[in-house]
């Protein structure tokens, strides 16, 4: 018995040995095949945003600048940034949300500031995209505001107040607010709605409080999904997540409501460790080309942060591209809510639980 | 308790019948009844996600919706079409591999110190290498993460191997014990009689019998390896991800029949191999915890 | 029970040394750092001036917020572990007793399918079934059985029903094995001498099996007080166990040191409930091995 197993036994430690060194010979071939080509280590979302830059943005980019570009979609990114060594982080271009880049900025993880002599097309942006409200460089912004399924007969909404309606019990949306910064900026926004300003906390606590039944998400993809799907009827959402389905025949629709809307920032950095400085600076003035971002925009729906933009009727209708628009939207002090973060994490927590 | 049994079946015949008889009466009957029908219950709770999977898999619409419109393959086409997928399915088999040869032969080794070797804490030594199993893996992850961060390494990929590594080593030792707690030492003992030496017995009647135990529980490392999350969470990398993180990430910006896809591409994967193993090995008495 | 004699230690025992050197590197070590992580105000390598503080944990202490995280967390594993095995332990034994080697086949595969679809897609799936808008809800619905859907997500609830579908196979895989090693003949023994089956389950195998009750309950419960994928999603990010609240603090609030001080006390809970179990083991089945 023992012995007619013998051949087979010794096989199958070959083959063991022979697996393990293939396996590792594939796991560290990668990073040998791409020494030859400079490489740009960037951050993206997934969804329509992935699927533009991965089929035609990004290749066009590789093409001219003959370089590389990976790009990291698996949020969230600030963590991964963060364990990585400084001398050699993993990304070179960071491209996230303002009130991540606030916080990158904060640990020293991105430079605060991008130099308008490496990236020329900084000449032609509006003003809310470097303001000091910014670290970095906004390349689009959108407009949080409300969404609403047009099929459940709810009328026309205007006010940000509507969304406490107890008639919308049991179909409402909202954000993870520690995680999320459309959530963040929400309450902010209640701040303004029911009390002082933004800073007011209390205010915005208790309006919070009043808000439940609530369905909770923790990022725009997943409100999509629930508007699409029904599970949601009214809820916030920036103008982009409702106008990509346009010509889909949905029943949804965005809403301006008349106190304001806030400002989603689509911002890059530029990690100080990065070895590909130069390649980065000319990754961000590409991202700010007009044909670029009208490319961009009309794919997703965000609204260009280059004034030189000229967008097609329809997008140009809805979207943010005059001046007078763009400055209808408020941004928010991201400095100021990173520096509470801790205390409000706390106390939303312990209002969301069901 | 044997005596008791050589008692009882040396009267076995005329018990036998009497015993015949209780089992078709009523109370058995309904006995059997209701363990069929709590099993099947069982069985049926198991199986209903799988079918929604299945059914997501093939339904045309963008996101979740019952009851379902239609058959199409579009999101097995998108899956495979997908770099980021094919990748993250190569790396988990890739990482899963790996994990399960190394935890294959670390468990084992341990194992057979641990059954055979007369260790002083032999009892502490068991505790210490099942310990990634009960404690949270989460911990292990993040334990883990906290340590490459101080060590300024990042997170590489053997990093992650070893993470997986250890949540995996505890079910080989576990199934590699069971077979040497009711290994027969006569055969040993007759190994050596017949003049072989204690290396040789080792390597020709020891190892292979303990084999169908480490096989077993390398069927589970690479199960485990491969579902992973927790440990996984903490410490994958851009372009390192594997394929249960990459669905997760990927949920956050399309609920689409692609995870489904996904899903029972793994199924048939692991059914293909568990068919094949039985087919060689016989798994009925190895697998087990 | 046979060991190899009781002699002095032999070549075998140099094989643990791979093992306890893995496991002092990459266990032992890093739980250590974590412990040290708990204890500082930020990350040594980074930051240049870092000293120690007790203000995580103090931080826990002063808020009964915490407490409930812990509590929650505890609940939904013993929740979680009670059904888990209520449910499996018929299936196991099934599976252990059957005759058929296609049965067996099949019902080894019907275990394993859910634990290969993958726990994402798994929570996905129950998320489907038991929305607002699921299946569940929809079928009830246009049967007219129900107007308005009934919240089978959102609360603790759906997790348990979630976290119980992904470890019954762990529960299955780990009683069958000791249900299979009874033998048949003590049962079929009890019966001969007039005992009804359910009788001779109650004394004879339900007792022999109790070594696999534990270590499956004990698998159970340290899986379900770590899950993270399941209790997020089915529980509309609204339902905080340890866990999520350690992830939360890495991935939103940057804090390495709050979270690890929090992975110190799940830590410390489990093993607690690990010493409580094994003193159980010892106790009621008189074995001293985890077999």
């Amino acid at each position: 018995m023992t012995k007619s197993s013998g051949p087979l036994r010794l096989n199958r430690r070959h083959f063991l040995a022979a697996g393990t060194s293939l396996g590792v010979a594939t796991l560290t071939a990668p990073f040998v095949a791409r020494a030859d080509e400079p490489v740009l280590n960037i951050t993206g979302w997934g969804g329509k945003w992935g699927d533009i830059m991965r089929s035609d943005v990004g290749p066009a980019f590789e093409k001219e600048f003959k370089c590389k570009l990976q790009t990291d979609t698996a949020l969230p990114f600030l963590p991964k940034l963060q364990a990585s060594s400084r001398s050699v982080p993993i990304y070179d271009v960071l491209h996230t949300n303002s009130n991540e880049q606030w916080a990158a900025a904060d640990m020293g993880l991105v430079e605060p500031k991008v130099d308008p002599r490496l990236v020329p097309n900084l000449a032609d942006v509006y003003p809310y995209a470097i303001s000091d409200k910014i670290v970095g460089v906004s390349i689009f912004t959108s407009a949080i505001g409300l969404g609403m399924r047009t099929d459940k007969g709810f009328g026309s909404i205007t006010s940000w107040k509507e969304l406490w309606d107890a008639k919308y019990n049991g179909i409402r949306g909202g954000y993870v607010i520690p995680v999320n910064s459309l959530g963040q900026a929400f309450l902010m926004m209640c701040g303004t709605l029911f009390g002082k300003g933004q800073t007011d906390l209390d205010a915005a606590y208790a309006a919070l409080e009043k808000l439940k039944p609530i369905k909770l998400v923790d990022f725009t993809g997943a409100m999509e999904k629930l508007f699409l799907s029904g599970e949601v009827g009214i809820g916030v959402i920036h103008d982009s997540g409702i106008y990509r389905y346009d010509g889909q025949n949905q029943p949804i629709d965005f809403v301006t409501p008349t106190e304001g809307v806030l400002s989603l920032e689509q911002v890059l950095t530029i990690t100080p460790g990065s070895k590909m400085k130069e390649l980065a600076n000319a990754y961000v003035d590409y991202m700010l080309r007009p044909d670029v971002q009208k490319k961009l925009a009309e794919t997703v729906w965000y609204s260009p942060a280059n004034k030189k933009v000229k967008l097609d009727a329809k997008y140009d209708a809805r979207l943010l591209t005059t001046p007078e628009k763009i400055s209808k939207l408020i941004q928010v002090d991201w400095k100021w809510y990173n520096a509470q973060k801790d205390e409000i994490d706390s106390r939303v927590n312990r209002i969301f639980r069901a | 308790m044997s005596a008791a049994i050589s008692q009882t079946t040396s009267q076995g015949l005329s018990n036998e019948r009497a015993a015949r008889s209780l089992r078709t009466a009523a109370p058995w009957r309904q006995g059997r009844a209701l363990y069929l029908a709590v099993n099947i219950a069982v069985l049926i709770f198991l199986l209903v996600p799988i079918a929604i999977v299945i059914v997501f898999a093939l339904n045309p619409t963008p996101f979740i919706q019952f009851p379902p419109v239609g058959v199409s393959l579009r999101w097995f086409e998108k899956f495979f079409a997908s770099r980021e997928f094919m990748h993250a399915l190569g790396f988990s088999l890739e990482v899963a591999a790996i994990t399960t040869a190394c935890a294959s032969v670390f468990g084992a080794s341990a194992a057979l110190a641990i059954a055979r070797g007369n260790l002083p804490g032999a009892r502490l030594m068991l505790a210490v290498v099942l310990s990634p199993l009960m404690l949270p893996a989460i911990l292990t992850g993040l334990a883990l993460f906290q340590t490459y961060v101080l060590l300024d390494v990042g997170r590489p990929v053997w990093g992650l191997v070893a993470g997986h590594t250890l949540v995996t080593i505890p079910y080989v030792v576990r199934t590699t014990l069971a077979v040497l707690h009711n290994f027969d030492l006569r055969l040993e003992e007759a190994a050596r009689n017949l003049g072989a030496s204690p290396t040789r017995t080792f390597f020709e009647v020891t190892l292979p019998l303990i084999k169908p135990g480490v096989l077993a529980g390398a069927i589970f490392a690479f199960i485990v390896s491969f579902d992973q999350f927790p440990v996984s969470l903490f410490l994958v990398s851009p372009g390192s991800e594997t394929l249960p993180i990459t669905l997760f990430n990927y949920l956050k910006f399309d609920l689409d029949g692609t995870i489904g896809a996904a899903s029972v591409v793994s199924i048939l994967l692991a059914f293909v191999v568990v068919i094949a193993l039985d087919r060689t090995v016989g798994l009925r008495s190895y697998v087990k915890l | 029970m046979r060991r190899a004699g009781t002699g002095s230690i032999n070549g075998l025992a140099f094989f643990i040394l791979p093992s306890a050197m893995l496991f002092i590197l990459f266990f032992f070590l890093p739980i250590g750092l974590m412990a040290m992580m708990s204890l500082l105000t930020g990350n040594p390598v980074v930051a240049p001036n870092v000293a120690f503080t007790t203000r995580h944990y103090g931080r826990m202490i002063g808020d009964p917020y915490y407490l409930e995280v812990i509590w929650t967390t505890i609940r939904i594993g013993l929740l979680t572990t009670l059904i888990a095995l209520a449910i499996g332990y018929p299936l196991a034994h099934w599976m252990a007793r059957i005759k058929s080697r296609a049965g067996h086949a099949l019902l080894l595969m019907a275990v394993l399918a859910p634990m290969l679809t993958g726990i994402v897609v798994r929570t996905f799936a129950w998320m489907t079934l038991l929305s607002d808008k699921g299946v569940i809800n929809q079928t009830l619905i246009s049967l007219g059985l129900i107007t308005q859907p009934l919240k089978l997500m959102y609360n603790e609830t759906g997790i348990v029903i979630g976290l119980v579908h992904i470890y019954v196979p762990f529960m299955v895989l780990t009683l069958t094995g000791v249900i299979g090693r009874i033998d048949e003949r003590l049962e079929q023994a009890a019966e001969n001498l007039g005992a009804s089956p359910l009788r001779a389950f109650l004394e004879v195998t339900l007792p022999l099996s109790l070594p696999g009750i534990l270590a499956g309950s004990l698998l159970v419960f340290a899986l379900s007080i770590s899950a993270y994928v399941t209790p997020i999603l089915l529980g509309g990010f609204q339902i905080m166990t340890l866990p999520i609240l350690i992830y939360q603090q890495i991935s939103a609030n940057f804090n390495v040191g709050f979270a690890a001080s929090l992975g110190m006390v799940l830590l410390a809970v489990s093993l607690a409930l690990v010493i409580a179990y094994n003193r159980v083991l010892g106790l009621v089945s008189g074995q001293h091995d985890l077999q």
